[in-house]
């Protein structure tokens, strides 16, 4: 998406694109922040599910911080997920 | 990178309020109103409303994306739930609206 805005030539086309990435965005950022201190559910490759509570996430959304990971090993007291070992999570709100 | 992953914010502002199915790796599928799509990672955000008037949020990381197919358009009424969904503020209101409206 980011070469898709260095090839489109009309200013008024450029800046509606910004504006779309700005609203997504600004929904998407909301979401992490409701997120916070909630039990979230991690499916990952492999069939594997686990459960967290979420903390944060880094600006790139390449990792993920939570506590209290319940894993068949016991519960991990912190933890840093890797964002491309997830295929997704849910949460209730 | 994936079709999903490459395409541009305004293509995926065209999913926003729909309810569509993805397709995810591994053969995982959900269903649910699009919420977002976020232009740096492309995972696409949904809500799922429950039966004890909840709401289900579903994320699929935007590498795991394999197919969206929109499967329907949201009336006014879902459309305004999605965009409060995220606002503390607002969430409260409208619960002590139900509250009061029984």
């Amino acid at each position: 998406s980011n070469l898709s805005s260095l090839v489109t030539a009309n200013p008024a086309e450029l800046e509606r694109e910004q504006e779309g990435r700005v609203a997504l965005r600004k929904r998407y950022l909301r979401s992490l922040l409701a997120m916070t201190g909630r039990p979230v559910n991690f499916t990952m490759y492999e069939k594997v599910n686990v459960g967290a509570l979420f903390g944060a996430s880094d600006i790139d959304i390449l990792n993920f911080q939570v506590s209290e990971l319940k894993t068949p090993l016991g519960v991990q007291k912190e933890a840093l997920l890797r964002c491309s070992d997830i295929i997704a999570y849910s949460f209730e709100l | 990178m994936s079709e999903w992953q490459k395409k541009t914010p305004l293509e995926w502002l065209t999913y926003m309020n729909k309810e569509v199915t993805v397709l995810a790796a591994e053969k995982h599928q959900y269903q649910g109103w699009v919420l977002t799509v976020d232009p740096v990672s492309a995972n696409i955000l949904l809500a799922h409303p429950l039966e004890n008037g909840k709401m289900s949020i579903s994320a699929v990381l935007g590498h795991a994306v394999q197919d969206v197919e929109i499967v329907a358009e949201a009336g006014d009424e879902m459309k305004e739930k999605l965009a409060h969904l995220f606002m503390p503020e607002e969430r409260q209101r409208q619960r002590t609206k139900a509250l009061i409206q029984g």
